[in-house]
C-alpha cells in the first residue's frame, strides 16, 4: 500500500509524441481508473507506472521512493494483463507462486500465500488445473491471484475485463471492487469503458491524446465535466451538445430554425454574440415543456426501467432523451424539450472548456 | 477406354499407377538393403540375368556386417555420434539464445544483423569452406574435433527457427514474467523453452543430421584420417574394398538407419515445429 505520485512524465516513440507531460497524484488505498478513448494513452501510462516502457522524462515516486528508473521487478507493483498471460504449461499453483519460485521463497510460505490468496478468490479446487483447462472468468482469477501473491504496494490492472462476455464482466467488476474493499491498496485499473470506470473507481482520470483531461469523483465528472470532451464521454446515453450564441440581456439563443432562447443560471457567459456549447444530459430534459425544443421522435430504446427516445437532427449527432414512465412514445411523436436552468451546461465552442 | 470409365476402374488404375511409382523409388533402396545381407560374391548373381531372387536376401548372410565391425566401423559411428551430439547440444544452447536475442531485445542494427544470419543459411558450404579452412587451421584444430564442432554450432537456419518461434510468444509472458523478477535467461529457461519443444526438437534434429551427413568439411579438416566420421568412412570403404558391395552397402543401410531411428518418434515434433505453430490453446 502506498502513494503514488508522477509529475512532468512524458513519453515519445521517436518523433511521437504520445503523453505531452502528465503529473497525478494517488493516494494510498486508492482505486483509480484511467480511461479515455483507445491510443490516448492511458496502457503507456500504466506501463510506464509498471516499467515495462521507458520514461522519456518526468518522475514516478512509489510511496517515498523514487522508482522512475527502478526495474519493474523492484517497484512494487504486480499487473494483471488484458490477455491474462497466465504461463500455458504451469499450473494455477504454479502460475501463481512463480515469482516466488524466481526470487526463492521458501517453499513453506510460498505455499501459505498461494493457499491464502486461492481461498480470497475461491480458486482452491483449481490449484492443479492448466490454464487452459479453466474459463476466461477463472484465468482472470488466477492472473489476479499471481498479483495478490507479490502483496504489492500497487495494483496495476491493463483492460482486465474487456475478454469477458458482457455477463462476466459485470460479475467480475463487483468482485475487484469487493477485493478493493478487503485489500484496501492502491489499485490502478485502465479501461476504455467508461461504465466500468464509473463503478469501480473512486476516482477517474480522463485521457484523451495522452493528455489528463480531468480527475475526480466519478459523480463529481458525470456532474461537473471541467469541457466538452469529459462531458461527452462519460455518461451514456451520452449528453446532447446544441450549437448556440450567448444572447443580448442574459442567456443563450439555440441555433438553428427554432431559436429558442434559453435562460440560465449560475454561469458567467462570454459578450453577446459569442459562439458557445450547450449541453443537457438525456435525463435532464423537462419533457412536456412549453418553451421547449420541438423535436420529432425517430426511435425508441425501451430498457425496462426507462425508455430512451432519439430525434434526429439535420446537424449534429440525433438528441437522446431518457424518459421515465413513459411507455407510450413512439416513433413519429412530438416531443417538447425544455432545458432545466440549473443542469444545463454551457461551453466555450471554440476552447471546449466549461463556463461556469 | 470404356471401362475406365467406371469409379471403381478409375481407381484400381490410379492406385497401380501410384504403386508402381512408389515402387520405382522404394526399388533401389530395397535392393541396398538386401545386397548388404548376402554374400559379396552373390550381389549380381540374379541380375545378369535378371531374375526376381534379386529382390530377395538369398543366400542369406551376415558376413558383410560382421566384417564392417571388424574393421573398425562401430568406432565411426561412435565419432559420428560424439561429433554430431555435441553439435547438436551445444547449437541448441546458443542458436536458442541468438534467436531468443533477436526475438525480444531491440538493439542497434537488430534487422541487418538477422539479415546476414538468414542468408548465411542460403550460401551453399563449398563457398565458404576454404576461408574456413584458413581460420580452422590458424587456430590449430586441424585433425582435432573440434574442428568439427565448432564451426557447426552456429547455425543460420535454427537462429531463424527460434526467431520465429520465439516471435510469436505474446510478449504478455515476458513482461509478466519480467515484473515476477525473472532475469531473461530465467524466462528464457522457464517460460520460453517450456513453450518451444516442438522447434527445439526440429533445431536438434537438423543440427544433428546437418552433422551426420557432413562429408567435405570434415574431408578437409581432418586429413590424418585418424578420427573419421560416418560419411568419410563410407566412402573409404568403397577406395579400399572396392570389391566388397556387401559391405558397402552395409555401411550405407547404417548410416541411414540411425538418423531415421532418431527421427520416427519425434517425426510430429518435427513438423509441427517446422510449421511453426505449436502454441495454440
Amino acid at each position: 500500500m502506498a502513494k503514488l505520485e508522477i509529475s512532468g512524465l512524458r513519453k515519445t516513440f521517436g518523433p511521437t509524441e504520445v503523453i505531452p507531460g502528465a503529473d497525478l497524484e494517488i493516494e494510498d488505498g486508492e482505486f483509480v481508473v484511467f480511461v479515455g478513448p483507445s491510443g490516448c494513452g492511458k496502457s503507456t501510462l500504466l506501463r510506464m507506472i509498471a516499467g515495462l516502457e521507458e520514461v522519456t522524462s518526468g518522475t514516478i515516486r512509489i510511496g517515498d521512493q523514487d522508482v522512475t528508473r527502478v526495474d519493474p521487478a523492484h517497484r512494487g507493483v504486480a499487473m494483471v494483463f488484458q490477455s491474462y498471460a497466465l504461463f500455458p504449461h504451469m499450473s494455477v499453483a504454479q502460475n501463481m507462486g512463480f515469482g516466488m519460485r524466481v526470487n526463492r521463497v521458501p517453499r513453506a510460505e510460498a505455499e501459505a500465500k498461494i493457499r491464502k490468496a486461492a481461498d480470497i478468490l475461491q480458486l482452491g479446487p483449481l490449484l492443479d488445473r492448466k490454464p487452459a483447462q479453466l474459463s476466461g472468468g477463472q484465468r482472470q482469477r488466477v492472473a489476479i491471484g499471481r498479483a495478490i501473491v507479490r502483496e504489492p504496494a500497487v495494483f496495476l490492472f491493463d483492460e482486465p475485463l474487456s475478454n469477458l462476455d458482457a455477463e462476466l464482466r459485470v460479475q467480475m467488476r463487483i468482485e475487484l471492487s469487493a477485493l478493493h474493499q478487503r485489500l484496501k491498496s492502491t489499485m490502478i485499473y485502465v479501461t476504455h469503458d467508461q461504465v466500468e470506470a464509473m463503478t469501480l473507481a473512486n476516482k477517474i482520470v480522463v485521457l484523451r491524446a495522452g493528455r489528463i483531461e480531468q480527475v475526480g469523483a466519478p459523480l463529481d465528472l458525470y456532474d461537473d465535466p471541467d469541457n466538452l470532451f469529459v462531458a461527452g464521454f462519460i455518461g451514456s446515453p451520452r449528453m446532447n451538445f446544441f450549437d448556440a450564441t450567448v444572447a443580448e440581456g442574459g442567456g443563450v439563443v439555440l441555433a438553428g430554425e427554432t431559436a429558442l432562447h434559453l435562460p440560465l443560471e449560475g454561469v458567467s457567459l462570454p459578450a453577446p454574440g459569442s459562439e458557445v456549447v450547450v449541453g443537457c444530459r438525456p435525463e435532464h430534459f423537462v419533457v412536456g415543456a412549453e418553451m421547449g425544443l420541438r423535436m420529432n421522435v425517430t426511435a425508441v430504446e425501451h430498457l425496462g426501467t426507462v425508455s430512451v427516445a432519439y430525434a434526429a437532427r439535420p446537424e449534429g449527432d440525433p438528441v437522446a432523451v431518457e424518459l421515465q414512465d413513459r411507455r407510450d412514445v413512439s416513433p413519429g411523436d412530438q416531443l417538447a424539450l425544455g432545458f432545466p436552468p440549473q443542469r444545463t451546461l454551457v461551453f466555450d465552442k471554440a476552447t471546449q472548456s466549461r463556463l461556469r | 477406354m470404356k471401362h475406365l470409365s467406371t469409379p471403381l476402374a478409375r481407381k484400381i488404375a490410379l492406385y497401380v499407377a501410384l504403386t508402381l511409382t512408389a515402387f520405382l523409388f522404394v526399388l533401389p533402396l530395397w535392393w541396398a538393403i538386401i545386397s548388404s545381407f548376402r554374400p559379396n560374391d552373390a550381389i549380381f548373381r540374379d541380375l545378369f540375368p535378371f531374375s526376381l531372387r534379386a529382390f530377395l536376401p538369398e543366400p542369406f548372410s551376415l558376413d558383410a556386417y560382421v566384417g564392417i565391425f571388424q574393421r573398425g566401423f562401430g568406432g565411426i559411428i561412435w565419432n559420428t555420434l560424439l561429433v554430431s551430439g555435441l553439435t547438436m547440444i551445444f547449437g541448441l544452447v546458443v542458436n536458442g539464445l541468438a534467436g531468443f536475442a533477436f526475438a525480444i531485445f531491440d538493439f542497434p542494427a537488430k534487422n541487418t544483423i538477422l539479415a546476414v544470419i538468414v542468408v548465411s543459411f542460403m550460401l551453399p558450404f563449398e563457398a565458404i569452406a576454404m576461408p574456413l579452412y584458413g581460420v580452422v587451421q590458424q587456430l590449430g584444430w586441424i585433425d582435432r574435433v573440434a574442428a568439427l564442432v565448432v564451426p557447426s554450432i552456429a547455425n543460420g537456419l535454427a537462429v531463424f527457427l527460434f526467431y520465429q518461434f520465439f516471435r510469436q510468444v505474446p510478449k504478455d509472458y515476458y513482461e509478466a514474467a519480467r515484473l515476477e523478477g525473472a532475469s531473461p535467461l530465467r524466462i528464457l529457461w522457464s517460460v520460453y523453452v517450456p513453450l518451444s519443444m516442438p522447434t527445439c526438437i526440429s533445431a536438434g534434429l537438423m543440427l544433428f543430421i546437418f552433422q551426420w551427413e557432413a562429408f567435405l568439411w570434415p574431408l578437409l579438416a581432418m586429413p590424418a584420417q585418424e578420427f573419421k566420421v560416418i560419411q568419410v568412412g563410407m566412402a573409404s570403404f568403397q577406395e579400399q574394398y572396392t570389391t566388397a558391395w556387401n559391405e558397402l552397402f552395409g555401411v550405407a543401410v547404417i548410416t541411414a538407419l540411425i538418423p531415421i531411428v532418431l527421427l520416427l518418434p519425434l517425426q510430429r515434433y518435427y513438423v509441427q515445429g517446422l510449421a511453426g505453430s505449436g502454441l495454440k490453446g
